[in-house]
C-alpha cells in the first residue's frame, strides 16, 4: 500500500497547528494535523473526553478558543491522526523525492506520511527545575496539575503548595480553589512589580484586558480564601520521606538567590510553575538551526518571516519559535499556513493576509512584555539542586555526579560530554527534563552561560518507540518500506 | 508507606470501566486518562527510577515519569492514554 501523501503535514493540533491547518485547508491544501492527544486543542485548549459529555468551554481569557475548535472540526477535509506520535522526520530529497517522511506511531501501528511541506507546532513544557525532592510522588508541575483539574476533573491533593515565577500559577491556584482544593500558599520567586514596570506593560495591554481582569479575579479569589501570596521567595526542599509532606521555603535576592532563613510549609502537594520551554526536538532532529533565547522559553527554533526554518519547506509556528501564549501561536500558525500555501503555489489574499499581520503585531508586543516580567533567574533556580538532587530524573543521576565529572574533566564543557560520561539524559525523556539544568550546572562550573553549554543532539527516534514501529516502516536491510 | 491518594475527582463519577493495576482490579470512569483514574483510586507508584517511586509529573507525555508498561507495550505514558475495559497495567519498569 502506498504511503499517505499530504500537501502539508502539521505536527501538534494546539492553537498555532489548528490555525494554520485551516487556513491551508481553506486554499485547497491536502493537509494532515497529527497530535499525540485524542482530540484538538493542545494543552491551553484541552477538554475534558467526549465521554464527560459537556460542551466545548474557551479557557480563561481566550474566548475565541471554542470557535477555533469548532472550524477546525468542520473543515471536513482536513485529516486528523489523534493518540499518535510524531518520532522523526527524514528528509527524503537526498532521495531524488521531493517530500519528507513523517514517521508516527498510532494506536494501530507504525504509519509513514509524505509531506511536500512540514509545519512544526509542537509547543512548550514546563520549564523543568530540580530541588530536593522533586522526584517525590506529589510534586506536579503547573501544567500537570492545571491539565488534570480541566480536562479530567481530578485535583491534587491539599494542602497544595505553588512555587514557581509564571503568572500561570495564579489562574492555576484560583482554579484548584475553586474546585474545592485546599491550597494553602503561592510563593512567587520575584518581588511585585514595580510601578515602571506595570507603566511599561501597558502598552501590551489592548486585546488583553479580559486576561488581566481574569488574573486580578485571581487575586481575589485567592484572598478570599485565606491563601497566603508571598514574594521573593523560592523552595529549598520537597520534604517527605515516602511521600510529600511538606516544603521549605525561604526568602531570595532579585537573582533568586537563597538570603533568608528556610520555614517549612505543610503540603501534600507540591506545584511548579517556572514558566515553559519550546518543545524543539523534532526541528532540531530535522536540521533546523535554534538559538538561545532564556526569556522565551530555552532554545527556539529560527524562522523568517514567513516561518519558514532554515531546512526549506520546514516551517514552525507558535511555541517553538518563542513561548509567548495562545494569542501569538494562533497569529503565526495562521501566517505560516498562509505562507505554506502561497509557497505551493496558491493565489494570495492581500486582506486576509493584512489582518494575519496585524494580528501578529498586537499579540508579539504582549508576549515581549510577559516574557521581560517573568524571566526566568536561571543561575538562581540551578543552585536550589544540591549535591544530592536528582539532576537527571529517568536515570536517577544527582548533581554531584555531574559536577564531580566536571571537576575530573576541566576540558569538559558540554552538555553532551556529561551526557556520555554520567548518563544525564539518556533515559525516556531523551533530556527534555535534564538538559537546561545540566546546561545550567556546566554554566556554573565554568563561569559561562546556559547556551555556551550547547544541547543535547537530537536524532530519531526523538520519543522512544517500540521497535517494532521501526520493523513496521523499515524493512530488515534498513531499506525503507514504502 | 503511605496510602493517601495523590488526588481525588472533583464530582463522583460513575466508575463502570475496570481494569487491573499490577493485578490488582480498579475502576474507572469512561472517558478518564488511566493517569487520572490511577491517581483518583490511590495509585502512588508509575515508574521506578533506581527503585524510587515516580508518578505522574507533567501530564502532556513530555516526562515519561507515568509511563508504565499496558497490556505488555512498555513506555506507555497513562497520561496519553484512555482507560479501556480489561487493560492490564504493570508499574514500576
Amino acid at each position: 500500500m502506498s504511503a499517505d501523501v499530504y500537501d502539508l503535514v502539521v505536527v501538534g493540533a494546539g492553537p498555532a497547528g489548528l490555525a494554520a491547518a485551516i487556513e491551508a485547508h481553506a486554499q485547497g491544501l491536502r493537509t494532515l494535523v497529527i497530535d499525540e492527544q485524542r482530540a484538538a486543542g493542545g494543552q491551553i485548549f484541552r477538554q475534558p473526553p467526549k465521554e464527560f459529555g459537556e460542551p466545548v468551554r474557551s479557557p480563561v481569557g481566550y474566548p475565541w478558543a471554542a470557535d477555533l475548535l469548532t472550524d477546525a472540526a468542520d473543515a471536513s477535509g482536513i485529516d486528523w491522526w489523534f493518540e499518535s506520535t510524531v518520532f522523526g522526520v527524514l528528509d527524503a530529497r537526498s532521495t531524488g523525492r521531493d517530500d519528507f517522511d513523517v514517521l508516527v506511531t498510532r494506536p494501530q501501528g507504525a504509519r509513514r506520511a509524505h509531506a511536500r511541506r512540514l509545519l512544526i507546532a509542537t509547543g512548550a513544557y514546563d520549564m523543568p527545575v530540580a530541588i530536593p525532592g522533586w522526584t517525590m510522588p506529589g510534586v506536579l508541575m503547573a501544567g500537570a496539575a492545571q491539565g488534570l483539574l480541566k480536562a479530567q476533573h481530578v485535583r491534587a491533593t491539599g494542602p497544595i503548595v505553588l512555587t514557581g515565577s509564571h503568572p500561570l500559577m495564579l489562574i492555576v491556584a484560583a482554579q484548584l480553589v475553586r474546585a474545592g482544593a485546599e491550597v494553602t500558599e503561592v510563593a512567587f520567586a520575584r518581588g511585585m512589580p514595580s510601578l515602571r514596570e506595570l507603566l511599561a506593560a501597558a502598552p501590551a495591554i489592548p486585546g488583553h484586558v479580559r486576561l488581566l481582569v481574569e488574573l486580578a479575579g485571581c487575586v481575589l479569589t485567592l484572598a478570599g480564601h485565606g491563601v497566603r501570596l508571598s514574594t521573593s521567595t523560592v523552595p529549598t526542599a520537597i520534604t517527605g520521606t515516602d511521600g510529600v509532606s511538606g516544603v521549605r521555603l525561604a526568602k531570595a535576592d532579585r537573582a533568586w538567590r537563597v538570603r533568608g532563613a528556610e520555614r517549612e510549609v505543610p503540603a501534600r502537594t507540591v506545584v511548579l510553575g517556572y514558566g515553559f520551554h519550546a518543545s524543539t526536538e523534532l526541528a532540531r532532529q530535522v536540521g533546523c538551526s535554534v538559538h538561545w533565547d532564556s526569556a522565551a522559553g530555552g532554545w527556539l527554533v529560527a524562522v523568517d518571516e514567513r516561518f519558514e526554518t532554515d531546512v526549506p519547506g520546514i516551517f514552525v509556528a507558535g511555541e517553538p519559535t518563542g513561548v509567548s501564549g495562545a494569542e501569538q501561536s494562533r497569529a503565526e500558525g495562521a501566517a505560516a499556513g498562509a505562507a505554506i500555501a502561497a509557497d505551493l503555489g496558491r493565489p494570495v489574499d492581500g486582506r486576509r493576509a493584512g489582518a494575519v499581520r496585524r494580528d501578529l503585531r498586537r499579540s508579539r508586543r504582549f508576549a515581549a512584555v510577559v516574557q521581560r516580567m517573568f524571566a526566568p533567574e536561571r543561575p538562581g533556580l540551578v543552585s536550589l539542586a544540591t549535591a544530592d538532587t536528582t539532576i537527571c530524573r529517568c536515570e536517577a543521576i544527582p548533581r554531584s555526579d555531574v559536577d564531580g565529572f566536571l571537576r575530573a574533566n576541566p576540558h569538559a564543557d558540554t552538555v553532551d560530554a556529561v551526557k556520555l560520561a554520567c548518563r544525564t539524559g539518556m533515559g525516556p525523556c531523551q533530556g527534555r527534563y535534564c538538559e537546561s539544568t545540566v546546561g545550567g550546572a556546566v554554566a556554573a562550573a565554568r563561569g559561562g552561560t546556559v547556551p555556551g553549554a550547547a544541547r543535547f543532539a537530537a536524532h530519531v527516534p526523538i520519543k522512544p518507540v517500540p521497535l517494532q514501529a521501526y520493523a513496521e516502516l523499515f524493512d530488515a536491510d534498513g531499506a525503507e518500506t514504502p | 508507606m503511605k496510602t493517601e491518594p495523590l488526588a481525588d475527582r472533583v464530582v463522583p463519577r460513575r466508575r463502570d470501566v475496570s481494569f487491573l493495576v499490577d493485578g490488582r482490579p480498579v475502576r474507572a470512569a469512561a472517558g478518564e486518562t488511566v493517569a487520572a483514574a490511577m491517581l483518583a483510586e490511590g495509585e502512588r507508584c508509575f515508574a521506578r527510577r533506581r527503585g524510587e517511586d515516580r508518578a505522574l509529573l507533567c501530564n502532556m507525555g513530555t516526562c515519561f515519569e507515568c509511563a508504565v508498561t499496558v497490556d505488555d507495550v512498555p513506555l506507555t505514558r497513562t497520561c496519553m492514554t484512555t482507560v479501556r475495559d480489561g487493560m492490564d497495567v504493570r508499574t514500576g519498569e
